[in-house]
C-alpha cells in the first residue's frame, strides 16, 4: 500500500517535473532573448552615447532613393570635404569642430600577431582630437606624428602591449609605431579595437583626397542644439552637398539602425523561443491528460456528490497554474544564466557586452506571462474534457475517447499545404518582384499546413515506415506500428515539434551546400587566376598590390575594388576593376555586349539588374558620388557571381569617382608568368604578404573553401539552436510514451500474460519512439528541403546560383533520428518493462 | 472428495499445488489471502474454482499461472515447478505452457483477430500449425471475423477470439478468471460451450474462476475455496447442485461444514478474507 503510493506520487512528480522543464526551457528562452537583446541593445547604445557626443554634426546629403539598402548602410551619405572644417569653426556658438577620421587598421600585438576584435568586431583608427569628449586620455601623452599611437583601454589589454611598447601597424602599409598612451571611452566596446592617430596621419590615411563622412560640433557652454544647428546651416547655405543636424538626431538614428538590426536577431531568437513553448504546451496538455485520466473517477465521484463542472475544470487549472508559475519563475532564472553564460563566453573571446544583465520588469512579467497563458491553455482541453464527462461515464471501465484527426482541420490543412506549394513554385519560376516574401509567406503555408494536416496521414505515413520493421520483427513491429497509428492526433504533433526543427535543419543544410556549391562554382567558373589573395579583415593594404606586380614571375596582378557609388540616382555598392582583367584572371560569362569596352571607359551592368532597369548595352549611365558625377555608357551585360555587384566600372573612372577613403581593395587575383614555378611564386606572394599579418594567399581550390568556411561559420550557430529545439522535441516524444504506456497498462499486462518478454516489451516501445521520430524528421526534412529546393532561384542574385542537396548529410540526419528515437525510449522502456504482470492485468 | 496424488508432478495432473500460502501485507496488517492450499487439478479436464468475494480464488489462479508469488508452498504445472521460476522462465511458460481468458480486456486493439489468436505465437516465434488454427477458428465459429478488429466484435465474439487465442498455442493448461464476467447469458453460453468441448474433443485441461454456478456447471469439477482454503468441490455439477453446495458454504459460517472442522477460525478467517479485498480494492482505485 505504502509502495503504491509512494510509486504513485513518484510518478506523479515526474511527470509535473516534465511540464515544469517544458515551460522551463521554453521561458528561458524567451526571457533569454529579451535580456540579450536588453544588454546588446544597452551596450551599443552606450557606444552610441560616447562616441557620438557632438552637439551637432555635419555630413553628407543622403541621395534620392537609397538608404533602405541593407547593404549600404551606414554609406548611403557622399562625402563632404575636409575644408568646410574652418567654415564650421568660424559659425558663431561653435566651440570645436571635429572630423570623423577614422577607418580600418591592423594592430600587430605583442605576440606578433593582429590583435583581433573580440567576435570578427572591427579594429578601428582614428584621429585623436582632445576636443572630442568621447575620448579621455588616461595615461601619457597624445600621439604625435607617425610613430606614435595611443590605445583604447581594451584595446591595449587585448593586445599585451604596454606604454613605451614599439609594435607596427597597418594602414596603408607597415608603419613601425610606439605605444605613448592609454585612452578611454568610458564604456564596453563591444570587441571593436581602437587605435587613435595623430590628426595628420589619420587624415592622410582615411580622407586621402580631403573628403570625410562627417563633423562632430560641439557648442560654446550655454548654446542650445537647436541654434548651433540653425547658425550651421545659415554657415552651409552654399554647400548642397553638406547638411547640419543636432547631435539628439544623430544619436536617435543610430539607435534606430541597432534596433532594426537587434530586431532581427531577436525575431530569430523568437522563433526557437515559439518552438520550445508549443512543445512545451504539447507536453502539458499531454501531462494533464494523463493526470485527468487517473483521476477520472475521483472527479465522477466529486461530481457525483454536488461539484460542478467549473469546480472540477478550477481545480485541475490550479495545478496548472502552479506548474506554469514554477516553469515560468525558474525559466526566467535560466534565461538570466543563460545570457550571463553567453556573455562570459563572449568576453573569453574577447567581446566585452555591458556590466549588469538586465532583468527589467517587462521582461520578467512577458515571460511569466507567456509561461502560465501556455500552462493554462495547454491543461484546459484535458480540464474541460475531465469537467464536462458525465459522472456515470468516468465510473466505467473503460473510457475510449475517439480522437480522429477532425474533418475541417485536415481540409484546411491540405488547403494551406497547396497555396504554400504554389507560392512557394510561383517565387522560383515566375519571376515575381516580391519573391522573397511571397516564399517566406508560402514556407509558412506548408509548415503551418502540414502541422493540420499530418493527423489525417499518420496512418498511411506510418504504415509504410513501419512496413520493414513490421516485416522483420514479428510481431513486436506490428504491436508498434499499431501503438503509433491508433491516436493520429498524438503521433502528429509529437512529431510536429520535431517536424519544425528538422524542416529548419533541412532548410539549413541545403541553403549551406548551396551556397558553398555556389561559391565552389564561381571559383572554378569565374577564376582563372593562379593565387588569390585576400584580407581576415576584407580589406587588403593598397601598397601590396604594387608589390605583388613588381614581383618576377607575376604576369598580373588584378585589385578588385569596391566601393559605394550612385547609379541613376541609386546608392550602390560598385566594383572597379583593371580593365584588362577580364580574360586573364577573371572569366565572365557575358550576356550582351563585350567587356573589352571597358578598356574604352565603358561599364558593365549585373544582367538581372539590366532586365529590371530596361539597361541595354549602348544606353547611357549618370555615375556619382557627392559632388561629382559622370555620364557613362553600358559597355557590357554581364552575369557574374565572382563580381557580385550591380555595376563594374574601369578602375580609373571607379576611382575618379569613389573618394579615396572608402576604396576597399577587396580581393587580389595574381596570374603567373606563364612557365614559372608556382611553388616558388607562392612562397613569394607569402612573404610579401607576411608583414601585413592579415593577408593570406589562396589557390582556387582554398579560395573556394576559404569562401565556403564563410558561410559554415554562421551556420554553426544555427546548428546550435536546431540542436536544443531538437532536444525539447525529445522530451516530447518521452512525455508521449509515458502517456501512452499508462494509458495501455492493462494491455501490456495482457501481452506479459500471453508470453511478451520484458526486452520484447522494451523493444516495441523503442520501435514506437524511434518510428515517431523518423516519422517527424522526415516530414521535416521533406518539407525543408522543398522550401530550400526555391531559395537558389529566388536569391540567384545573392549569389546563391546553385542548387545543392546534400543527400549524404541529410540521410544522416535521419540516421541520427532513429538514435534520437531510441534515446527518447529508453526512460519509458524500462518503466513498461519493470510494470508487475499481475498489477498490469488488475490495472483499472 | 479427491484424494491428493502421492505424487504431485505425476502425469495425471496438469497443475498441483502443495500447502500452498500467499500472505499480503506485512507484520499486524498480514492478511493470509491463501491458507495453505493442497489441490490438484487433472488433465484433459475443465475445473471450475468457486468461492465467495475474497475467499483466494483468483489468487489460487493467480499463483497457479505463475502471475503471482506465493509466499510458501510449491506449485507444479505440467511437472515444472512454477514457484521457483525467474521472470524470464515464466515468460517463457506463459508462451509455451500456458493459455489465459480474462474476464475484459483480452484482446489487443490495434491487431485484427487472426492476429489477435496467432500473437502467442508471434510472440514466441513459432510457427503457426494451420490445420490447428483451422480448427480451433472453427470451433469457435469466427471464420468470417478473422479480419476484424477488437472493437468491430461483439463481447461475446471478443471473449470467443480470446478463447481460440488461448488454445492456438495447445498450451498444457488454460487459467480462465471470470471469462463470462461481461457476457449476456447467450454469449456465456457460448463461451463455456467452446470451453467445455475444448476439453472433451481437443484433449485440453481449462481452469476457470468464476461466481456464476451456471458457468461452474460446464465444468467437470468445481472446487470451492473460503477463507483462503480448500472447503469442498463436486464432481460433474449441475447449476443446482452448486448452488447447494454455495448455500451450504454460506451456512458454514455458522455451523461447520462437513469438510473442516475449524469453525472457530472460519468467521475470523472471513473478516481477515473482507479485509485482503477491501485493501485490493483501495489499492485499485489507487493505481
Amino acid at each position: 500500500m505504502t509502495r503504491v503510493a509512494l510509486r504513485s506520487i513518484r510518478s506523479h512528480l515526474g511527470r509535473f517535473l516534465m511540464s515544469v522543464i517544458a515551460v522551463l526551457l521554453g521561458v528561458a528562452f524567451v526571457a533569454g532573448t529579451f535580456s540579450l537583446r536588453a544588454m546588446l541593445s544597452s551596450t551599443f547604445d552606450s557606444i552610441v552615447q560616447a562616441s557620438a557626443q557632438g552637439d551637432a554634426y555635419v555630413r553628407g546629403v543622403t541621395s534620392a532613393s537609397g538608404g533602405s539598402d541593407p547593404s549600404t548602410l551606414g554609406q548611403e551619405r557622399g562625402v563632404i570635404p575636409l575644408t568646410l572644417e574652418p567654415i564650421l569653426k568660424a559659425t558663431p556658438g561653435v566651440a570645436a569642430v571635429v572630423p570623423d577620421l577614422s577607418g580600418p587598421v591592423v594592430l600587430v600585438g605583442k605576440d606578433g600577431t593582429a590583435v583581433s576584435g573580440g567576435g570578427g568586431a572591427p579594429s578601428f583608427g582614428m584621429a585623436y582630437d582632445p576636443a572630442d569628449t568621447g575620448i579621455t586620455l588616461i595615461v601619457g601623452t597624445a600621439p604625435n606624428g607617425p610613430g606614435e599611437v595611443v590605445l583604447e583601454t581594451a584595446t591595449m589589454q587585448a593586445s599585451g602591449l604596454a606604454i613605451g611598447d614599439t609594435t607596427s601597424i597597418v594602414l596603408g602599409g607597415v608603419q613601425q609605431v610606439r605605444v605613448v598612451g592609454e585612452a578611454s571611452f568610458g564604456t564596453a566596446s563591444a570587441g571593436a579595437r581602437f587605435v587613435l592617430l595623430d590628426r595628420a596621419v589619420a587624415a592622410a590615411a582615411f580622407a586621402p583626397d580631403g573628403g570625410v563622412r562627417s563633423f562632430a560640433v560641439y557648442a560654446r557652454d550655454g548654446v542650445a542644439e537647436k541654434t548651433l544647428v540653425a547658425d550651421l546651416r545659415t554657415a552651409l547655405a552654399d554647400q548642397p552637398a553638406a547638411e547640419a543636424t543636432t547631435g539628439d538626431e544623430v544619436r536617435t538614428e543610430a539607435k534606430a539602425q541597432i534596433a532594426t538590426i537587434l530586431g532581427f536577431i531577436s525575431t530569430f531568437l523568437l522563433v526557437f523561443a515559439a518552438i520550445s513553448l508549443f512543445v512545451g504546451a504539447f507536453i502539458i496538455a499531454n501531462t494533464f491528460q494523463m493526470i485527468v485520466r487517473q483521476r477520472q473517477r475521483e472527479f465522477a465521484m466529486l461530481r457525483a456528490i454536488g461539484a460542478s463542472p467549473g469546480q472540477v475544470f478550477g481545480s485541475i487549472l490550479v495545478q496548472a497554474a502552479v506548474v506554469g508559475l514554477l516553469g515560468s519563475a525558474a525559466g526566467v532564472g535560466a534565461g538570466v544564466a543563460l545570457v550571463a553564460g553567453l556573455r562570459f563566453v563572449l568576453a573569453r573571446m574577447g567581446q566585452e557586452l555591458s556590466g549588469a544583465i538586465p532583468l527589467d520588469a517587462s521582461t520578467v512579467g512577458i515571460s511569466m506571462a507567456v509561461g502560465l497563458v501556455v500552462s493554462l491553455v495547454a491543461a484546459a482541453v484535458p480540464a474541460r474534457r475531465a469537467a464536462l464527462t458525465p459522472p456515470v461515464e468516468a465510473m466505467r471501465d473503460e473510457v475510449v475517447v475517439a480522437d480522429r484527426g477532425s474533418r475541417l482541420r485536415s481540409v484546411l490543412g491540405a488547403v494551406l499545404v497547396v497555396l504554400g506549394v504554389v507560392a512557394v513554385v510561383a517565387s522560383a519560376v515566375a519571376d515575381l518582384s516580391s519573391a522573397g516574401p511571397v516564399l517566406g509567406a508560402g514556407a509558412a503555408g506548408i509548415v503551418l499546413g502540414v502541422l493540420l494536416v499530418s493527423p489525417t496521414v499518420v496512418p498511411a505515413a506510418l504504415r509504410v515506415l513501419a512496413a520493414p520493421v513490421v516485416a522483420a520483427l514479428r510481431p513486436l513491429g506490428a504491436l508498434a506500428r499499431g501503438n503509433v497509428t491508433r491516436n493520429p492526433r498524438r503521433t502528429a504533433s509529437t512529431a510536429g515539434a520535431l517536424m519544425i526543427g528538422m524542416a529548419l535543419v533541412g532548410a539549413v543544410s541545403v541553403l549551406a551546400a548551396s551556397a558553398a556549391e555556389s561559391t565552389r562554382s564561381i571559383v572554378q567558373n569565374e577564376s582563372t587566376a593562379d593565387f588569390v589573395m585576400r584580407s581576415a579583415t576584407f580589406e587588403l593594404p593598397k601598397e601590396i598590390v604594387a608589390q605583388v606586380e613588381a614581383l618576377p614571375g607575376v604576369a598580373a596582378a588584378d585589385a578588385v575594388h569596391v566601393g559605394p557609388l550612385t547609379v541613376d540616382g541609386a546608392r550602390t555598392i560598385a566594383v572597379g576593376a583593371p580593365a584588362a582583367m577580364f580574360g586573364r584572371t577573371l572569366k565572365v560569362e557575358v550576356t550582351s555586349g563585350d567587356l573589352a569596352s571597358l578598356t574604352r571607359g565603358d561599364v558593365a551592368v549585373r544582367a538581372s539588374v539590366a532586365t529590371a532597369k530596361g539597361w541595354a548595352v549602348g544606353d547611357r549611365l549618370t555615375v556619382a558620388d557627392g559632388s561629382q558625377s559622370r555620364q557613362v555608357t553600358i559597355g557590357a551585360v554581364i552575369d557574374s557571381r565572382a563580381l557580385d555587384v550591380d555595376v563594374t566600372l574601369p578602375l580609373d573612372v571607379f576611382q575618379s569617382l569613389v573618394p579615396a577613403g572608402q576604396d576597399v581593395v577587396r580581393t587580389l587575383f595574381v596570374a603567373a608568368t606563364p612557365g614559372s614555378d608556382l611553388t616558388a611564386l607562392r612562397a613569394e606572394l607569402t612573404a610579401a604578404a607576411k608583414p601585413y599579418l592579415i593577408v593570406s594567399v589562396l589557390d582556387n581550390a582554398q579560395f573556394a573553401d576559404a569562401l565556403a568556411d564563410q558561410v559554415n561559420q554562421v551556420l554553426v550557430i544555427l546548428y546550435a539552436l536546431l540542436g536544443l529545439s531538437v532536444v525539447i522535441a525529445v522530451l516530447g516524444i518521452v512525455n508521449t510514451l509515458a502517456l501512452s504506456i499508462a494509458e495501455r497498462t492493462k494491455e501490456i499486462g495482457l501481452l506479459r500474460a500471453v508470453g511478451l518478454g520484458r526486452a520484447q516489451l522494451a523493444a516495441v516501445v523503442t520501435i514506437e519512439s524511434v518510428l515517431t521520430a523518423v516519422f517527424g524528421t522526415v516530414l521535416g526534412m521533406v518539407v525543408g528541403v522543398g522550401i530550400a529546393s526555391a531559395l537558389p532561384s529566388v536569391f540567384a542574385d545573392q549569389g546563391l546560383s546553385v542548387l545543392a542537396i546534400p543527400w549524404t548529410r541529410l540521410l544522416v540526419v535521419v540516421a541520427l533520428s532513429v538514435v534520437v528515437g531510441a534515446l527518447a525510449a529508453v526512460g519509458p522502456a524500462v518503466r513498461a518493462a519493470r510494470l508487475d504482470v499481475l498489477d498490469a492485468v488488475s490495472h483499472e | 472428495m479427491r484424494a491428493l496424488a502421492a505424487d504431485p508432478a505425476a502425469t495425471e495432473q496438469i497443475a498441483s499445488a502443495r500447502t500452498l500460502v500467499k500472505v499480503y501485507g506485512t507484520g499486524e496488517a498480514a492478511v493470509r489471502a491463501l491458507d495453505g492450499v493442497d489441490v490438484d487439478f487433472a488433465r484433459g479436464e475443465m475445473t471450475a474454482i468457486m468461492g465467495p468475494s475474497g475467499s483466494g480464488k483468483s489468487t489460487l489462479m493467480h499463483c497457479m499461472a505463475g502471475l503471482d508469488t506465493p509466499t510458501s508452498g510449491t506449485v507444479l504445472v505440467d511437472g515444472e515447478n512454477v514457484g521457483r521460476m525467474k521472470q524470464r522462465d515464466l515468460t517463457r511458460l506463459r508462451r509455451t505452457r500456458l493459455g489465459f481468458v480474462f474476464q475484459s480486456f483480452n484482446l489487443i486493439p490495434t491487431l485484427t483477430a487472426e492476429e489477435n489468436i496467432t500473437l502467442p505465437l508471434d510472440i514466441a516465434r513459432a510457427d503457426v500449425d494451420r490445420g490447428w488454427f483451422d480448427t480451433v477458428v472453427d470451433a469457435v465459429g469466427l471464420r468470417d471475423r478473422l479480419d476484424h478488429r477488437p472493437s468491430e466484435l461483439s463481447g461475446g465474439q471478443q471473449q470467443r477470439v480470446a478463447c481460440a487465442r488461448a488454445l492456438v498455442s495447445r498450451p498444457s493448461v488454460v487459467f480462465a478468471d471470470e471469462p463470462t464476467g461481461n457476457l449476456d447469458s447467450r454469449s456465456s453460453g457460448e463461451v463455456l460451450d467452446f470451453l467445455r468441448r475444448s476439453v472433451d474433443e481437443l484433449g485440453q485441461s481449462v481452469v476457470m474462476v468464476t461466481h456464476d454456478p451456471t458457468a461452474a456447471s460446464y465444468a467437470h469439477r468445481v472446487l470451492f475455496l473460503a477463507d483462503g482454503r480448500l472447503v469442498g468441490e463436486l464432481e460433474d455439477p449441475t447449476p443446482e447442485t452448486v448452488l447447494d453446495a454455495l448455500r451450504a458454504l454460506g451456512a458454514g459460517r455458522r455451523e461447520p461444514v462437513p469438510h473442516g472442522s475449524r469453525s472457530s477460525a472460519h468467521a475470523m478467517a472471513m473478516d481477515r478474507d473482507a479485509a485482503v479485498h477491501g485493501q485490493h480494492l483501495a489499492a485499485g482505485h489507487d493505481k
